[in-house]
């Protein structure tokens, strides 16, 4: 070890380069812990405060949290989030596995057809909503067009209608993300040992149970990333609900996020919106927490 | 007779592939046709699919009506700005945790990583009233710095992971050979860490191109970019389905040609990592 000559006189060049990575690391550490959690711990503190239009400090305890769940409203956009986020969560993977296991079959220009199933995901949110609000518009969307080629009953008229217009944003989220999740999962069959699925073939397994039984389990990890990356996506959820269907008809299609921003801006109720954001901000812990508790164990 | 049942199945699934691509694809593909349009070809029935007049009318409609260089040059500073921003923040930060990492540093990385989950209603008040305060609202320099702020984590995270992929020893055999800190950075950590730095600046521009939530609240006439002009024409007001086509499109192209890109990133980016 000709070098530890070098290491023994520690001048200020060296003394430089050992601090130099905390010196460089303390601005990003700083800016997210100010602007986001010190930012979180603010909205936290006036949830608890009898802030309107502008932020007050008069302590209310419970009161904005009471009031918050008595809401019609709120219960409105928490409903529409479980039925909006259950299914968002179980059709995208349900999609995204079939598509995965369907270029996983050694099909032709896959990387192209990779790049088009890929392609909504690169769109904004409010391009997709705006773009399905047409589509789905009964008087020049679909069913003008499918009307049009003679079937003259045909109805689909489901953003106009308070009990479905939840499932056309379904139908624009799912269109926008399944073929990411795809590629999740697409990543993860490739990953899969195909030692093991040759035996498995020579062994006389189906290819149901083939990919029941060994392909399906193995995916497990690919699972839980696509489970986490869409149910963050669910609750965030903001832009695809405003430009498709602004929350309406009525309050019908109104989710958490943009309750809480129309409680804010058109009520002044800042401190009901804060209530409504420390929750939001709960549930998505609830779920990423333990994501990444155990993925920081793993790769310890 | 083993090997033409794989063929044609092979030719099956290319088929269905293709057909659910086109399905995928179709909405962009007939927005983007129906632009060109004029109003009566666009509900023509049956429908028009390539043989109607060609016609660029709709572009100069919508580019009168809502002046959309406008919008889109917001979209270009803020998108950019924010991009330049954080990476000149980021790199440092991020070749600090890949080259000389500590025991927390794994800590450290998730725990930023966290935020880019969290709900962005969680820090809209505080922003908001700042901006107030400092005279922020409407304007594209505050607009590039909370993009900037909110997209940070997910910058130093995909720096961080490229800047992983550069073989230590490398770094370790210039040290021995006398390189200085800065001959290190400037001719051997560069050069590699180039393609990597150049992937997260394309997934984070098109991030911040994206990003609505931001842009729609502290917005308004001055700074609005590009999904504040889409989002004006949610409620159609008169135009009618080829200009709102047209529009659609204008507010796509630059994504639709940076998207062709940036499939890689897109997905690395927004798996945090999971899938490389």
């Amino acid at each position: 070890m000709a070098f530890t000559e070098t290491a023994t006189r520690p001048g200020p060049v060296d003394r430089l380069r050992d601090a130099l990575p905390k010196l460089v690391l303390s601005p990003t550490v700083a800016i997210v812990a100010i602007f986001v959690y010190g930012f979180i711990v603010f909205t936290f503190y006036l949830s608890f405060t009898n802030s309107r239009i502008l932020p007050q400090f008069g302590w209310v305890g419970w009161q904005n949290y009471e009031n918050l769940f008595r809401i019609r409203a709120w219960d409105t956009a928490v409903t529409n989030l479980i039925i909006f986020g259950s299914l968002y969560i179980i059709i995208c993977c349900a999609l995204g596995l079939l598509l995965a296991i369907l270029l996983d079959q050694r099909i032709r220009a896959e990387g192209f057809i990779r790049t088009i199933y890929l392609y909504p995901m690169a769109l904004s949110f409010i391009v997709t909503g705006v773009a399905w609000k047409w589509f789905l518009d009964p008087g020049i969307g679909l069913e003008a067009v499918v009307r049009g080629w003679g079937w003259e009953s045909f109805t689909f008229g489901w953003i106009k209608d308070r009990e479905m217009a939840i499932y056309t944003i379904v139908i624009a989220a799912v269109w926008q993300t399944s073929g990411f999740v795809m590629a999740m999962f697409l990543a993860g069959l490739r990953g899969i040992d195909s030692e093991m699925m040759k035996a498995a073939q020579i062994d006389g397994a189906s290819t149901f149970a083939l990919y029941r039984r060994i392909v399906i389990p193995q995916l497990r990890p690919a699972f839980m990333s696509a489970f986490v990356v869409l149910a963050h996506m669910a609750i965030k959820s903001y832009d695809l609900v405003i430009a498709l269907t602004g929350g309406g008809p009525g309050t019908a299609t109104e989710l958490p996020a943009t309750f809480m921003y129309s409680y804010t801006f058109t009520r002044n109720q800042m401190g009901i919106g804060a209530a409504s954001a420390v929750i939001m901000l709960m549930t998505i812990a609830a779920i990423i927490v333990p994501y990444l508790w155990s993925e920081l164990r793993e790769k310890r | 007779m083993a090997r033409a049942v794989t063929n044609n199945r092979k030719a099956i699934n290319t088929g269905l592939a293709w057909l659910i691509g086109l399905l995928i694809f179709f909405p962009i593909l007939w927005t983007f046709l129906t632009s060109f349009k004029t109003e009566a070809q666009a509900i023509n029935d049956p429908p028009l699919f390539l043989f109607f007049d060609w016609t660029l009318e709709n572009y100069a409609v919508v580019q009168e009506r809502s002046d959309y260089l406008r919008f889109l040059w917001n979209s270009i500073i803020i998108a950019g700005g924010s991009t330049l921003l954080g990476i000149v923040i980021a790199v440092p930060a991020a070749w600090s945790m890949a080259f000389v990492p500590s025991r927390r540093t794994k800590d450290v990385l998730l725990w930023m990583l966290s935020t880019k989950m969290l709900p962005a209603v969680g820090v809209l008040y505080p922003i908001y009233l700042l901006f107030i305060q400092l005279g922020l609202l409407d304007t594209r320099i505050g607009l590039t710095i909370v993009l900037m702020l909110i997209n940070l984590p997910i910058i130093v995270w995909m720096l961080y992971t490229y800047f992983r992929e550069i073989p230590a020893e490398i770094l370790e055999a210039a040290r021995m050979d006398g390189a200085s800190l800065r001959e290190e950075i400037l001719y051997v950590l560069t050069p590699m860490a180039v393609p990597g730095i150049a992937s997260t600046i394309l997934l984070n521009f098109i991030l911040a191109w994206n990003e609505a939530f931001w842009t729609l609240n502290l917005t308004a006439a001055n700074a609005a970019p590009l999904t504040a002009f889409i989002a004006s024409y949610s409620s159609p007001e008169g135009l009618f389905y080829a200009k709102l086509s047209a529009a659609s499109t204008m507010a796509i192209a630059p994504i639709l040609i940076l998207g062709w890109f940036s499939q890689k990133q897109l997905v690395r980016g927004l798996t945090f990592g999971a899938v490389k």
